[in-house]
């Protein structure tokens, strides 16, 4: 049975675990890569359900010559399926003042948010073109993309790229049916948001008008639907999932 | 590799994108004009075709940044070891 593969970058925890978790369910091929093999991946490969259907690879996106090789060997254990989908979702936020925030941190927040997903678009844009038969990138981005937020600097400017990225690979590959969006969510409750104090994430909610914060769930919903046929006509935008509290 | 390799290699790649876009299959020499030529393949077709002979040679001649290169023998010159 021909099943669409869709690669998806750190799945091992937060909304990548619950991005793969839910694209599984689906039927989907899914293949995944992190530095850590967490408890979530160790689970997906021992369910004899999804187990045929799901690779991990350990991949430090951020380092070319990593995703060349995760990314062809995903591809390689998809056979026949090659390549579908993939979703940009690994990343990492640190927050502080810009004029006293380290150089360092503010050069692997965009390593690994901004060029990794250019090295992972490179290397499986290969693929996707090969395939002729069209296909989906999704980049993971984020409010704080489009919007400015104090003490976020580093991370906002590498949404705002990836964002970038979007638009220029609409265009580069569109006229294959490659179809280039991004997902902006606002704030979910993961590791990434954890130091966020109770105050703060009370007074998020209060300014949302849907009144909560949004769920990965939120997010997985948006994703299956730029997955589908349904979708097939848009591309190069940035979609937010934030209960409007950007609007 | 010698040239005349590559250049066999560049007529296969060539051949196989137009027979899939259902064109005419052209015999290219070293002075063929890769884009905006009579070939019929774009610049997705050669980005595809370069990362595919990168795979057949085992070199990437890129990796140190572009090199600009507008026929089949400029770009074969490139994997000439
Ligand atoms: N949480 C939010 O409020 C929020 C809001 C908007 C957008 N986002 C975006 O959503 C995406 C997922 O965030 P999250 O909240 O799920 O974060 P998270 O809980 O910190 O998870 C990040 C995931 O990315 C992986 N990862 C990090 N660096 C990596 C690297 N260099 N190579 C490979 N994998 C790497 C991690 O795995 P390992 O540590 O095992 O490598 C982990 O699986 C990110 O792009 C983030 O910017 C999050």
């Amino acid at each position: 049975m021909q099943r669409k593969h869709v690669l998806v970058t750190g799945g091992s925890r937060g909304l990548g675990a619950h991005l793969i978790r839910g694209l599984l369910a689906d039927g989907y091929r899914v293949s995944t890569c992190s530095r850590t093999r967490t408890p979530v991946i160790e689970e997906l490969l021992g369910q004899p359900e999804v187990s045929d259907r799901f690779f991990w690879g350990p991949c430090q996106v951020g380092v070319a010559e990593e995703v060349d090789t995760f990314v062809r060997d995903a591809v390689a254990w998809a056979g026949a399926d090659g390549l579908y989908g993939v979703i940009n979702n690994a990343g990492i936020a640190q927050a502080g003042i810009l004029a006293s925030f380290p150089n360092v941190e503010s050069e692997k927040i965009l390593q690994v948010n901004l060029l990794g997903a250019i090295q992972v678009a490179r290397a499986a844009s290969q693929y996707l073109l090969k395939a002729k038969d069209g296909g989906r990138i999704i980049n993971i981005s984020s409010i704080i993309g489009t919007r400015g937020y104090n003490g976020l600097a580093a991370y906002s400017a590498s949404k705002a790229g990836m964002d970038g990225l979007t638009r220029a690979l609409a265009r580069e590959l569109g006229r294959r049916g490659i179809t280039v969006n991004s997902v902006a969510p606002g704030y979910m409750k993961t590791d990434m948001s954890s130091t966020l104090n109770a105050g703060q994430l009370a007074q998020i909610v209060n300014r949302t008008p849907l009144r909560r914060l949004a769920s990965e769930e939120d997010v997985l919903g948006l994703v299956r639907f730029l997955l589908s046929d349904a979708a097939a006509m848009i591309t190069g935008q940035t979609i937010l999932v934030d209960g409007g509290v950007s609007c | 590799m010698e040239k005349q390799e590559i250049l066999s290699a560049i007529q296969k790649l060539v051949a196989d994108i137009l027979e899939q876009k259902g064109l005419d299959v052209v015999t290219l020499d070293a002075s063929t004009e890769l884009l905006g030529g009579e070939l019929g393949i774009d610049s997705l077709d050669l980005a595809t075709l370069v990362r595919e002979l990168e795979e057949t040679t085992g070199r990437d001649p890129f990796s140190e940044g572009f090199i600009e290169f507008r026929t089949a023998g400029e770009l074969a010159d490139l994997y000439v070891r």
